[in-house]
This record gives structure tokens, sequence and C-alpha cells, in this order.
């Protein structure tokens, strides 16, 4: 092959101009997004292929005669009888510190008009997860300001936790609220109220959502001041299944740059199951197999190379990591489906939402016997593992008698009790959306909730005590928050003077 | 979908036996066709349309297309083909086209293998560069 291509180059030189090898085909079908391309001989499996006018492909079923692609541009542009070229690449996208504050498309272009991305960083957007050798266990936790979770279902840096449950139990709100305590934590750590904290930058990615739904989640972002730490990455619903399919891997591959330079991310996919769908459609238009609920057969390992890729790698190579927040939304509450079980089994547990408790009025909505998280409280500082370290056990206690106490009024001392705190720890865990609660307050709050302060507390005006307290915490005590804070754990000092800064309160509230 | 896939099988174990030491037998071929359109067997009408593509683009693995901005003198003719049935074996069969489109020089494609030393390919991929 080279002699004949060197003589032909010699000669072509002496013509002063050069020549270029490369391997075509020709369009022969097209139509929904993909293109059947005829030749291609020496085509790659996920390589981008060149059409006319612009239009990229990349190649995903290679058969005897023919080559299956899905298109990444304007897909009219592409006619049957176009001459098609290999281009030896894989599909790249922008990464770095430029990405932060912006809205971009699957391919990292900006939507948010706000002009181009300045980087010379390109990844690719599939690449193998680190392997064994590289990753280190989660220890870090990941702030989320939510109470339910931050004490008894903890996420940590590098994990993997599943958001699942229903349309409109808030699921997105979750996600929406841990970016927005980061962006807060990043800023006092900027400030030097933290100490020794690692940033943790966030990657919003829309998959198959409405864009007014985005635009939203991006007022709401920009209003909390979270955008200078976030990057969103938008494939609406009205984008084509390619570019639906492709979102989370390029999400994926930005939040590996923070990664492989020793930062922290945060990535969430918003939703798996919007994913599932658009490549089911890609699968089914490429005429590939079909099996159950029509998914293709690789349609878990889309999703577990995807989820793989989030890990926190060890010090020799940087010490990064990647925290992966895939949503699931279930059909009536049916976690039994083909993809909310494989992505529950893929992650390293669930946050499960149920529409029940939304209504009751119970949000976030978090159902405490379903949720787990299998990382554990090595993802806790020392203070909550000390403040709330039987809260789960006692929550689910609380389940139990809740149920048979709906039958007698006749209950002993103990069950009272029990029920008593179970019904506080409940109002406490009820949380306004948008208003995440620091790491301090939270100890300060179910150290108070563990030691009795809540008990003589009415259960309805629960909630009003602990926003007062929280009050007070913030704007009287704030010396008592930052030892909380830069200690990590209660100590007898600490014992002391949470119990005179609660009695103090108490002493006020009526 | 099943008789699909048996339709693509047939075909193309028609085409393994189109060869006669490596080479498109014609007599072969033909031969084929004509015992095939006289068994008639399920879908042989698509058994046909199949092997007929599989045969085209056989026979495009073995055809040479050059295309010149201008016509070429027989010696460089020569020397190209000289070069190519080197490469490709004898049986090559090949096409001069002319095609002023390309501006200047030339572009051979034989299969799916495009050498293109062409000013249009060569402006081309300057405007990418820009």
């Amino acid at each position: 092959m080279s002699s004949i291509l060197e003589e032909i180059e010699t000669k072509i030189a002496g013509l002063k101009t050069s020549t270029t090898k490369s391997n075509v085909g020709v369009v022969r079908e097209t139509g929904d997004g993909v293109a059947r391309v005829e030749g291609l001989s020496d085509v790659m499996l996920n390589e981008m292929i060149e059409f006319p006018n612009g239009v990229y492909g990349l190649a995903l079923n290679l058969e005897e005669t023919e080559v299956g692609a899905i298109l990444l541009g304007d897909n009219t542009l592409v006619m049957e009888g176009d001459e098609v070229k290999t281009t030896g690449k894989l599909l790249q996208v922008p990464v770095g510190k430029a990405l932060l504050g912006r809205v971009v498309d699957t391919l990292g272009q900006p939507l948010d008009g706000k002009g181009p991305i300045k980087t010379e960083t390109f990844y690719p957007v599939e690449k193998i997860a680190p392997g064994i050798i590289k990753r280190r266990s989660v220890s870090q936790p990941v702030q989320t300001g939510i109470m339910a979770i931050d004490a008894m279902i903890p996420i940590g840096r590098g994990q993997r936790e599943l958001i699942i449950g229903d349309r409109a139990t808030g699921k997105s709100t979750i996600a929406v609220d841990t970016i927005i305590s980061q962006a807060r934590l990043n800023k006092a750590a900027e400030e030097g109220q933290i100490k020794d904290y690692r940033p943790l930058y966030c990657i919003y990615v829309g998959i198959g959502q409405k864009n007014s739904n985005i635009a939203r989640t991006l007022a709401i972002l920009e209003k909390a001041g979270a955008m200078p730490y976030t990057t969103i990455i938008s494939a609406a619903a009205s984008d084509s299944a390619t570019n639906q399919y492709l979102a989370p891997f390029a999400g994926a591959a930005m939040s590996e740059w923070f990664m492989d330079n020793g930062m922290d991310a945060l990535i969430i996919y918003d939703d798996l199951s919007k994913h599932a769908v658009a490549y089911r459609q890609v699968s089914l238009v490429l005429k590939r197999p079909s099996g159950r609920e029509a998914y293709p057969g690789d349609v878990f390992y889309l999703h577990s190379r995807l989820l793989e890729r989030s890990a926190r790698v060890n010090e020799e190579s940087g010490g990064g990591s990647v925290t992966a927040l895939p949503i699931i939304e279930t059909q009536a509450g049916d976690v039994s489906a083909y993809i909310p079980t494989n992505v529950i089994s893929i992650t390293d547990g669930q946050i499960y939402l149920e529409t029940d408790l939304f209504y009751q009025g119970v949000r976030p909505a978090i159902s405490v016997g379903l949720s787990v998280s299998r990382v554990g409280s090595a993802a806790q500082i020392k203070a909550i593992k000390q403040v709330a370290g039987k809260i789960k056990l006692d929550l689910a206690q609380f389940r139990e008698l809740a149920a048979f106490a709906q039958f007698g009024s006749d209950l002993d001392a103990a069950t009272k009790a029990r029920l008593d705190r179970g019904q506080r720890i409940v109002e406490l865990f009820k949380q306004i959306q948008y208003n995440p609660i620091p790491v301090e307050q939270q100890v300060a709050v179910l150290w108070a909730m563990q030691n009795g302060f809540l008990d003589p507390v009415p259960v309805e005006r629960v909630k009003e005590f602990q926003l007062k307290l929280q009050d007070y915490l913030g704007t009287r005590k704030e010396g008592l928050l930052r030892s909380i804070r830069e200690k990590k754990e209660i100590d007898k000092n600490l014992e002391t003077e949470l119990a005179s800064a609660l009695n103090d309160f108490k002493a006020t509230w009526q | 979908m099943k008789v699909r896939k048996e339709t693509r099988q047939l075909a193309r174990a028609l085409l393994r036996a189109s060869f006669t030491d490596g080479q498109l037998d014609k007599g072969r071929i033909s031969s084929l066709v004509q015992s095939l359109i006289s068994k008639k067997p399920r879908d042989c009408i698509t058994v046909l349309s199949d092997f007929k593509n599989l045969l085209r683009l056989e026979l495009e693995k073995r055809h040479a297309r050059i295309e010149t901005a201008g016509p070429l003198d027989d010696g460089t003719r020569s020397k190209i083909l000289a070069n190519l049935k080197k490469k490709y074996g004898n049986q090559l069969t090949t096409e001069f086209v002319n095609n002023p489109a390309l501006l200047g020089g030339l572009r051979i494609r034989v299969g799916s293998d495009v050498w293109d030393g062409s000013v249009r390919n060569r402006l081309q991929r300057l405007e990418q560069q820009l």
C-alpha cells in the first residue's frame, strides 16, 4: 500500500500539490437521525465520520457491507449518494474551568449567548473508567445541605448515589439543593471561612427535559450565586436522540478533567430514564435487536460504563474525585422496572422519594426504609456521626410503632416517648427547597433533638423552634458554630457550650 | 427478519462460490444465477439483488476510478496504470474520468480507498484549517 502511495505522492509533489489518503463510503439511506453508509472499509467503532456540508456522524454499527452512523449535526443536509469520509478521530468535547458558569450543548458549544468558550483542552466523550490501582475508598463527605440525607444517607466524594422517585416528587430539587450547597461552601472557602476545604465543582446534565425546566434551573442557580461553580449541559427534549444519548458522556468527560487535575467534581444526570429512551430510539433506528421493554441488550453496559467513570482516585493520581448523582423517574412507584433495577444495581445506594410522603407534606419526601447509602458513615464527619448515628433506627422503629398506635390509645411510656421522638425527627427533616442547611447547624439541631431539648416543644411547633434556633445560633453564637465546623466533632467543651446556648435560647423562646 | 437473514446468507454463499483461484469467474456467476432462477428458491428476487450488491462491491474493490481535471497524456496514464496494477494485481479494471471540478491534480478511488491530490481537496483542507 505504502509503495504506491509514495510513488503517486512523489508525482503529485512534482505538481506542487499534496495528497491525502482517506477511506470513503456512500450514503445509501438516511432518516431519523441516522445514515447507512456503504463502503468505509477501514472505519473504526465510535469513529467520527465526515459528511458533506460540515455534518459529522458517529459510526456505531459496523456491518459486513454497511456502516450505521448517527448524525451529530443538521441531518437534513445529508442526502442519499453523498460521499462520507473517515476522520480517524473520536468525538471530543472542550473541558476545563472555562466551562464553569456556562450553559452548553452536548458538543460543548455555548447556548447562553455569552460568547465562545476559550479552552485549549479537549477530552474524548467515551473514556475508560479509572482502574483498581488508581482508586481509593470514599472518605470525604459531599455536604448536600439536606439534613435527612446528610444525617441518614450520607454521600461521599467519588460515590454514585441514585435519586429515584415518581414524577414531581422533588428529585431535581435535591440535585439543585446539592449544587447550591456546594456553591455556598466553595464561596465560604474562598473567603477563608472554611480551612482546608476542597472545592466541589458541579456539572448538571439535563437530558430530554423541557427547555423551560432547564431555564428555571438556570435561574435558580443564578439567583443562589451557584453558577460560577457550575456547568449546565442541555440536551433538551427538542434535541436529537443522538445528542440526548451523548450528553451524559460529554458531561462525564468534563467532570473527569477536574478529577485528573486533582480537583473534585459532582455530576448530576437528570435523568437517565430519558437517556435510556433516547438510546433505545437510536438503537431501534439502527436496527439493533431489541430486548426487554424494547431496550437494546447493551443498555445495562450503557449506564454501567457511564457511572463507573465516577471515582475517587488516590494521592499518586492527584486525589481528585467525580461524584455522580444519577436521577431515575419511576412510573407509579415501580422500582422493579428494567432501567430502575439496572441503575439501582450499578450505583452505591439510592435516595427513594415517595409520592405519598410528598403529599403528606414531608418534603423532601425521602423514604427512610428504602433509601440507603452503601458507603455509609465513612462519608460523614464525626460530629454528624455522634448526633445522627441512631436516627435511622429511631425512625424505622417510629414507623413501625406509628402503624400500631393507630389502633389503640393506651400506650406505655416508652412507646409514647419513642413516638414523640419520631414525630419530632420527621418534623426536623422537613426542609424548604433551595435552602441547604450548613453542616454545623445540622449538628446543633440534631444534638438538641438527641438531648431532649425538643421534647417539651409541641410537634406542630418543632419546625418553628428549629428555624428560630438556627437563626439564633447563626446570629448570636457564631463562635460555637465555627468551632463545630473546625473541630468536626463534639467534645466535652462543645457539649457544655451547646447546652448553655440551647438553655439561653429556650429561655427566650415561647 | 428471519427470511432476510436467510436470503443474506444465501447471497453470501453465492458470492463465495463465484471465485476461481481468488478471481471472480464470469462463467460460474452466470451458471449460478441460471440455476438459481431455474430452482426458484424462496425470496429468489431478494437473494439475487443481494448477490448483485455483493458482486458490485466486490467489483468496486477491483476497479480504479482515476479522475483528473484535464486529459492526461499517454505516458502518465500508463505510469499510473502500471503502479496501480503493481499494487492491486492485473485484474484491476480502470476508468479515466475528466472532472473539471477538481481544478487540478488527480484523485484515484479503488474500493473505499481514495488518494486525493486534487487542488480542490487541498483548498478544502486549507479552508478547514483556517
